[in-house]
């Protein structure tokens, strides 16, 4: 076995948004041995009484996707894009190496589950009853080389769902019931999702934003502008808005006023000179630990940030009208962007040079940890196969001592949890797995069920154009039948029916086959269909729940002999009730505008269900959440509000998993907001870690 | 309807019966047809991909009918009889205009191009997604090429 032996102060696993936040936070930190306090690099000055953090990161996807001086990552990336031109079906993985050595789940893996036996087609292991519809990418840089980039932030009131609507959820495997409150509230966050959406360069107009909450605008957001302007609406969006201004929807609760909002989001559009100063995100020293502040000291103006390869390209958004899966220009965010500055820094001179303090070794899996009981359970290992190239699938068995290290795992809802679980050690009470005291790991698995509906709107809106979202519809995300069931948000889709029935190809077959119609007869039935087609979605909010869960199973292996996520997933009433509620909202708007209904759920749905006798289908939203979750006690959660792994000194446990209710908002922004929080006690253990 | 250019080798014979086939097929005109930059590899494609003698027999027919009908009704007609009418004809027509609208010929993508080029997307003022991106705020207004 490959010891490897250089010292580091930290070791990542995963370059997603959340690795890439910590590795670029705490590689702008240094450490003053004078003050034995953390500073940020810019107050550092020329001290030669100062210390580097050394970090390693570990990625499971390919070398080339980590190279990101201007050549190779321009080269990589256009090598996604080709595949994506090629790729017949382009759903989300399309563009991206599909690796034997770390598979991805792929929605085109998903089949019907015949009980007892699992769906074990691709990567997952699906028991269900219902398939879980998400899926994710192993690449440098992780899902957000394929996510859409909507930034909404979550509602107060989500962070309180038993104090505010009573509700409470099993205990696992009990009858018993506990409540599912958050450790921290939204207020506590409010400063660290203003760092994240300066990260990812949100866009939007705070003074546009309506929701239906019991706080002001001016308390929820405080005196603030987002980074850039508003992305602008659709064409499809006015003439959506236009029909429905003023009007609202009846549900059993009551009625509900529509309120349409431009969606904030991580794409560039023009930099809000309100914004002021590009700004540094900094950790202030306190008496004891540290508060990380978003400064605006840096001299110059705030400036959109384009590609990695080329700033100059991507600095606005396009309307390349493929965000999922690619942008090609990179205008919308990703996380190889905050990675490429952890990696790289400003010199004396201005000029950037490679971090010599910061390594990332790719085509690294890693699979398990080990744990010192010896030293208060410490994490002593983390082991990992490398393998050495895209086609074999031999590997080289490899593990870094980290007792003397910090250990953050960032390798998503999927991963972190398979990880641990694979992590067993011995103790007088039995064997445990690690960080696994709660017996929540892998529990709680959450996404939002996506129902569609679509139709045609009485005159061409003109889809197919723009980011694939410019408004959601947000009166649905909070209020008083969330005793009952779940609040759900509805974005409008710019991109027609290409989701739920795979337009415009299907329409041409349609057109041609069903009708067939050729010449200018096919032409203008196509025109007329495909210009007024609209969707919209009901992504609504899941509860946790102890069952829904992912395990490891020694019988169900990858190439390189470590666990698949085997999965366990189904969903109450709750969440179906909401679908029953969001389809009398859809049928309510679609008549309101005229709207021809052209939605069809059957059977042959990978994820429908009856109820009350209606058939309902949703899709995933890509929203892998809470197999990790926070609490306020061990007893009943993973981590601290911190994302400190509560059985481990020296662990941290990074990402959507941490969530501990969904919410409606899309989890990225919130997940990078108390990701950055993180680091704040991540600070305070390597200052004791450094002193040493 | 006559075909023009007629002869340069014993192939290219019907290359311009395959693109005035492909106009009365797909309601785009030749030179629409042409601009896609894709025709030449569009027809020697084929040519590969079918065996030779049914796309000849589908050429043939093509060519009797363009010849013989004096005028758009006519032609419409005699399309609807012959091609859409007939089992396998209908299925090479639909292939054929399949791969004009979406570049792609029993599902696949005949190239990088081909993606791009689908003409599907002009039909609906909108442009393969990921390429020839229209521009920052485009999507706001109604399209700019629409004359409606
Ligand atoms: C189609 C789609 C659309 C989405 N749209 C939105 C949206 O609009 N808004 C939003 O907020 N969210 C969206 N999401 C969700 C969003 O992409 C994720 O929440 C986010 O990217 C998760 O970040 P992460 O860093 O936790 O995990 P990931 O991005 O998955 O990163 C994990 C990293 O760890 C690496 N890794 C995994 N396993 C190992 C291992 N064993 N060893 C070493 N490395 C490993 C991976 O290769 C990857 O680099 C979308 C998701 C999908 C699928
Ligand atoms: S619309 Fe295009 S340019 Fe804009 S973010 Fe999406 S893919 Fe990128």
């Amino acid at each position: 076995m490959n010891q490897t032996h250089n010292k580091k102060d930290v070791i990542i696993v995963g370059t997603g948004i959340a690795g890439s936040l910590i590795a670029k936070l705490l590689s702008d930190h240094v450490f003053d041995v004078a003050k034995g306090k953390m500073i940020h690099r810019a107050d550092a000055g020329k001290s030669d009484s100062i210390k580097e953090i050394s970090i390693l990161m570990y990625e499971a996807g390919l070398e080339a996707g980590l190279e990101l001086d201007s050549v190779s990552s321009m080269t990589t990336y256009n090598e996604y894009i080709r595949t994506f031109y090629r790729e017949e079906a382009k759903v989300p993985n399309s563009p991206y190496p599909n690796l034997k050595q770390a598979p991805s789940p792929n929605v085109l893996d998903m089949e019907h589950i015949v009980q007892p036996f699992p769906d074990k087609k691709g990567y997952l292991v699906q028991f269900g009853p219902m398939p879980f519809a998400s899926d994710a990418i192993r690449v440098g840089g992780g899902t957000t080389l394929h996510w859409l980039g909507t930034t909404p932030r979550m509602l107060p009131n989500d962070f309180k769902l038993t104090e505010k609507y009573g509700i409470t959820i099993h205990k696992p495997d009990s009858k018993e019931k506990t409540p599912i409150n958050w450790p921290i509230d939204y207020e506590e966050l409010r400063p660290y999702y203003e760092m994240a959406e300066f990260e990812i360069g949100v866009s939007g107009d705070v003074s546009r934003q309506e929701y239906p909450i019991d706080e002001n605008m001016e308390k929820y957001y405080g005196n603030y502008v987002f980074p850039m302007e508003e992305i602008p609406q659709s064409y499809m969006d006015h003439k959506i808005i236009e029909g429905l201004k003023g009007t609202s929807v009846k549900l059993s609760s009551g009625e509900i006023p529509l309120m349409m909002v431009p969606s904030p989001q991580g794409r560039n559009s023009i930099p809000n000179p309100k914004y002021g100063k590009t700004k540094i995100i900094k950790a202030e020293p306190k008496e004891s630990g540290y508060k990380l502040v978003l400064d605006s000291s840096e001299k110059e103006e705030y400036k959109a940030l384009g590609s990695v390869w080329n700033p100059y390209m991507g600095e606005r958004c396009e309307g390349n009208a493929s965000c999922v899966p690619i942008c090609p220009v990179q205008a919308k965010y990703n996380a190889l962007k905050t990675l490429k500055k952890a990696l790289y820094k400003l010199n004396d001179h201005e000029n950037l040079k490679r971090n010599p303090y910061m390594q990332i070794q790719a085509q690294s899996v890693v699979y398990r940890l080990s744990v010192d009981q010896n030293d208060k359970d410490k994490i002593s290992k983390v082991h990992l196969r490398r393998y050495t190239s895209k086609e074999k699938t031999d590997f080289i068995e490899e593990s870094i001592d980290t007792s003397d290290a910090i250990v953050i795992l960032a390798a998503n809802a999927f991963e972190n949890p398979k990880i641990l679980l694979n992590s067993p050690y011995t103790t007088q009470n039995g064997v445990k797995t690690a960080a696994n005291s709660s017996d929540q790991v892998g529990r709680n698995l959450m996404d939002h069920m996506v129902m569609l509906t679509w139709g045609l709107f009485p005159e061409p809106v003109y889809p197919y154009r723009g980011p694939g979202s410019t408004t959601n519809i947000s009166s649905f995300r909070d209020g008083n039948f969330r005793g009952e069931f779940s609040a759900w948000i509805s974005p409008l889709d710019n991109w027609g029916w290409g989701w739920p029935a795979f337009s415009p190809g299907s329409d041409v077959a349609y057109f041609i086959s069903q009708e067939n119609l050729f010449g200018a007869e096919l032409r203008e039935a196509l025109t007329n269909r495909l210009s007024k087609q609209v969707l919209f979605h009901f992504e609504i909010e899941q509860l946790p729940n102890p069952n829904n869960r992912v395990t490891i199973n020694d019988q169900y292996m990858d190439v390189l002999g470590i666990p698949r996520p085997v999965i366990h997933y189904e969903l109450t009433e709750y969440e179906m009730k909401a679908m029953e509620h969001a389809k009398h909202a859809s049928d309510q708007m679609f008549k309101r505008l005229g709207i021809k209904d052209f939605t069809k759920y059957t059977a042959a749905d990978m994820n429908s269900v009856m109820y009350n006798g209606v058939r309902y289908s949703y899709n995933g939203a890509g929203h892998i959440v809470g197999t990790h979750r926070m609490g306020s006690t061990a007893e009943d959660s993973v981590t601290n509000s911190y994302c400190k792994a509560w059985d481990h000194p020296n662990l941290y446990i990074v990402g959507a998993g941490n969530m501990t209710t969904l919410g409606t908002s899309n989890p990225t922004l919130t997940l990078s907001a108390f990701t950055i929080r993180s680091v704040e006690s991540i600070l305070a253990d390597l200052e004791i870690q450094l002193k040493k | 309807m006559n075909i023009i250019n007629k002869i340069l080798n014993v192939d290219d014979y019907y290359f311009d019966v395959f693109m005035s086939i492909s106009e009365a097929l797909a309601g785009f005109t030749v030179n629409e047809l042409q601009s896609t930059g894709l025709a030449e590899t569009y027809y020697t494609y084929v040519l590969k991909s079918l065996e030779a003698a049914t796309f000849v027999e589908f050429l043939t027919v093509s060519k009797n009918i363009l010849e013989n009908s004096s005028g758009e009704e006519e032609l419409k007609k005699a399309i609807q009889s012959e091609i859409i009418g007939n089992a396998g004809m209908n299925e090479i027509a639909g292939k054929v205009i399949t791969m004009w609208y979406l570049g792609t010929w029993e599902g696949s993508y005949i190239n990088d191009l081909s993606y791009k080029e689908g003409l599907v997307w002009n039909l609906m003022h909108s442009h393969p997604p990921g390429a020839k991106q229209p521009g920052y705020k485009s999507w706001n207004i109604k399209p700019v090429n629409s004359n409606s």
